[in-house]
């Protein structure tokens, strides 16, 4: 196992810059997870590391050894694809001894290696068969299995969870999980879901348009959002996040005023975020919370909550209300945020203004 | 009544059928079955000179010009040599044809896009350029007085002493004739084996590749193992093909045999001797070119059958089995 740096990391394809400037630390053992939209530079991250690009400026080590320049073959990593890349002419058997066979392993240890790991994720009665008589589910073990079975100092997934079902990801999210906790294998996970990001993750980097824009554990990147792409890209329905206007260092939202105990510029502009699980929809104002009024738009029973829309001032926002919670569109109400829950962020620059 | 039921006809599924094949099907009976039965039947007349008239409905010996064939087959020194040249070019060839597609196809795949759009199309240089220009080229190349390109080039450098007929020389036979005949035509042949393996290796998913390198593949193990057997499927499709076309293949040949640049028997093969038999002055034997021409077609029929059963053809059609 190794702890994986990226020194002052660029990549250019051609005239576009896919990665810049990347200075980032994958700490020993732990599972990292690479959060960001497609097109963000996530991928070429992984692939860097992989040894499969070569950075156009920087260096990359693990540990102390720099494999800038190494060849992927030197570099002992693991890597597992979204569509699983596994060889459609060899049997899963011969797919997960693929790797040994490269290094001239003795066949009994070859043999030896297979059966364990094939063992560890439940694939042992799928050894002789090809690839295309697997299901989406089977075919992702066996390529994790031969990401494993040379034991790499660090396991790279590629959004591996991408292409299966929708209850097939989450139960394999947790025995990925699991697995990666046992092994206690360096893990750099690649993904676009925020949700699995937070599942996953020891520590989540967002990544937006090949510049790094947070580094932390899931619980400060959902409770802390550096800037406003950060809060509006996690969490499920995402931040509501609105522009308000400044006056005498008040906040003025859909025709409410709002003081909130911390320092803000006399005037100016202002975005005000909120996430839909920290507000509440009520009849009234409540004390300790910034009021504002509205009118519900949509309500949405998803069983175990109820999401509500609300129009504020023109603008729709998010509030999740529990599943007792009785309104009907048209209503009007007050969307009541307690004052410690309020992230504000700079407009122009998109940071967060600590309160 | 009769425009009712063409209507119904065409718009049943047996309509549909036959209004797509029809143009396929139309093709390949004028221009395939028609000429193929045509050529049978001269086979089995004693046509020559093309006196149509007196010979084409005389089927009175039909077997006549197969025993003649055998007969020069067997007794006949030069025919012999029209065998035994067919057959080392045909093999020749065919290797060349392969192995050098897919080397190139190989080197194109793993070198830079721009080199390999510019190394691919030198290689189809050959295949562009005109029959007649094309062996021009190597008729000059090969030539016999000191003038020859390749001549000129070994006296320069002391390699010869006096000029080389390559392909006539009886020293050099039948190895000068050969060699000359798989060159001209293995240069034109393999980059129809190049641009299939190619595209063939750049459909093969990048991820799968990729997965190569990251699991410890050389170069060498990448294409042993990955990238040959993934386009196992367009080699046989390839090597029938070419054997096919290269037992069948004249033009450069008579070519070089007529300029006098190779040797006039050991540089004949099978369909050039059909071709002269039926239409040059010194035969004009249509009965028996025909009979030849027969025997090609089977023996073609029966070596690509071989070949597809050896590379495994059936096993490509087996449908999948799907997901389990």
């Amino acid at each position: 196992m190794v702890e994986v740096r990226l020194e002052n990391v660029t990549k250019k394809f051609g005239r576009v810059v896919a990665l810049r400037d990347i200075n980032l630390r994958f700490r020993d053992g732990k599972f990292t997870v690479v959060l960001g939209p497609s097109g963000s530079g996530k991928s070429t991250l992984l692939y860097l590391i992989a040894g499969i690009y070569k950075p156009t400026r920087g260096r990359i080590y693990f540990d102390d050894k720099d494999v800038t320049n190494l060849p992927p073959n030197k570099r002992n990593v693991g890597l597992v694809f979204q569509n699983y890349a596994l060889y459609p002419h060899m049997t899963v058997y011969e797919n997960i001894a693929f790797p040994l066979k490269l290094r001239k392993t003795p066949q009994r240890k070859i043999d030896e290696k297979v059966h364990e790991v094939a063992k560890l994720l439940h694939i042992e009665e799928l050894l002789d068969r090809y690839p295309h008589q697997l299901s989406g589910g089977q075919q992702q073990r066996v390529a994790l299995a031969r990401a494993l079975v040379k034991e790499p100092a660090v396991l790279l997934l590629d959004e591996p969870l991408s292409n299966l079902d929708a209850l097939l990801r989450v139960k394999i999210r947790a025995e990925l999980k699991k697995l990666q906790e046992q092994l206690g294998i360096t893990a750099i996970y690649v993904t676009h879901d925020q949700a699995e990001a937070m599942a996953l993750a020891d520590e989540i980097i967002v990544i937006h348009r090949g510049v790094i824009q947070q580094k932390a554990p899931p619980k400060k990147i959902y409770e802390e959002p550096a800037n406003l792409f950060v809060a509006g890209f996690i969490g499920n329905p995402p931040t509501n996040l609105l522009k308000a206007r400044l006056v005498d260092g008040a906040i003025e939202l859909g025709g409410s005023r709002i003081t909130i105990p911390a320092r803000l510029p006399r005037d100016g502009y202002i975005v005000v975020g909120f996430r839909p699980e920290h507000a509440s929809v009520d009849a009234e104002p409540l004390e300790n919370h910034a009021s504002i009024p509205g009118e519900v738009y949509v309500v949405e029973d998803m069983g175990k909550e109820k999401i509500l829309t609300i129009i504020i001032g023109g603008e729709m926002v998010k509030v999740i209300a529990p599943p007792t919670a009785e309104f009907k569109p048209g209503d009007k109400v007050y969307v009541n945020i307690p004052y410690r829950r309020i992230m504000l962020f700079d407009p122009e620059t998109g940071a967060r203004i600590e309160a | 009544m009769g425009a009712e039921r063409l209507r119904s006809f065409l718009t049943s599924r047996r309509g549909h059928l036959a209004f797509f094949l029809a143009p396929a099907l139309t093709l390949i009976t004028i221009f395939y079955l028609v000429p193929l039965i045509l050529s049978i039947y001269i086979s089995l007349t004693p046509l020559k000179y093309w006196q149509l008239n007196r010979y084409l409905t005389d089927l009175s010996h039909p077997l006549e010009n197969y025993y003649r064939l055998f007969y020069l087959v067997t007794h006949h020194p030069d025919i012999g040599k029209v065998v035994i040249t067919t057959i080392v070019f045909t093999g020749l060839t065919l290797v060349v044809n392969v192995v050098g597609g897919l080397l190139l196809a190989l080197a194109t795949y793993l070198m830079e896009e721009r080199f390999s759009l510019f190394y691919r199309t030198l290689w189809l240089l050959p295949r562009m350029t005109p029959i007649a220009v094309y062996s021009l080229l190597w008729y000059y190349f090969f030539h016999g007085s000191r003038f020859g390109i390749l001549n000129s080039i070994l006296l320069s450098l002391g390699v010869i002493h006096k000029p080389v007929w390559w392909g006539v020389d009886e020293k050099l036979l039948p190895w000068g004739a050969w060699m000359i005949l798989v060159y001209v035509n293995g240069l034109v042949g393999v980059s129809f084996g190049m641009i299939i393996f190619y595209s063939a290796l750049r459909s093969i998913p990048r991820e799968q590749v990729m997965a190569a390198r990251v699991d410890g593949a050389t170069t060498t193990q990448l294409i042993r193992y990955v990238l040959i057997p993934s386009i196992k499927w367009h080699i046989v499709f390839v090597t029938v093909w070419e054997l096919l076309s290269l037992l069948t293949t004249y033009a450069h040949i008579f070519l070089l045999v007529e300029w006098g640049l190779i040797d006039k028997w050991w540089g004949t093969t099978w369909a050039l001797f059909v071709f002269n038999t039926a239409f040059t002055a010194q035969a004009l034997d249509q009965g028996l070119a025909a009979a030849a021409a027969t025997v090609l077609v089977a023996i073609g029929l029966v070596l690509g059958l071989i070949t597809l059963k050896i590379m495994g053809f059936k096993e490509l059609m087996i449908e999948p089995r799907g997901e389990l």
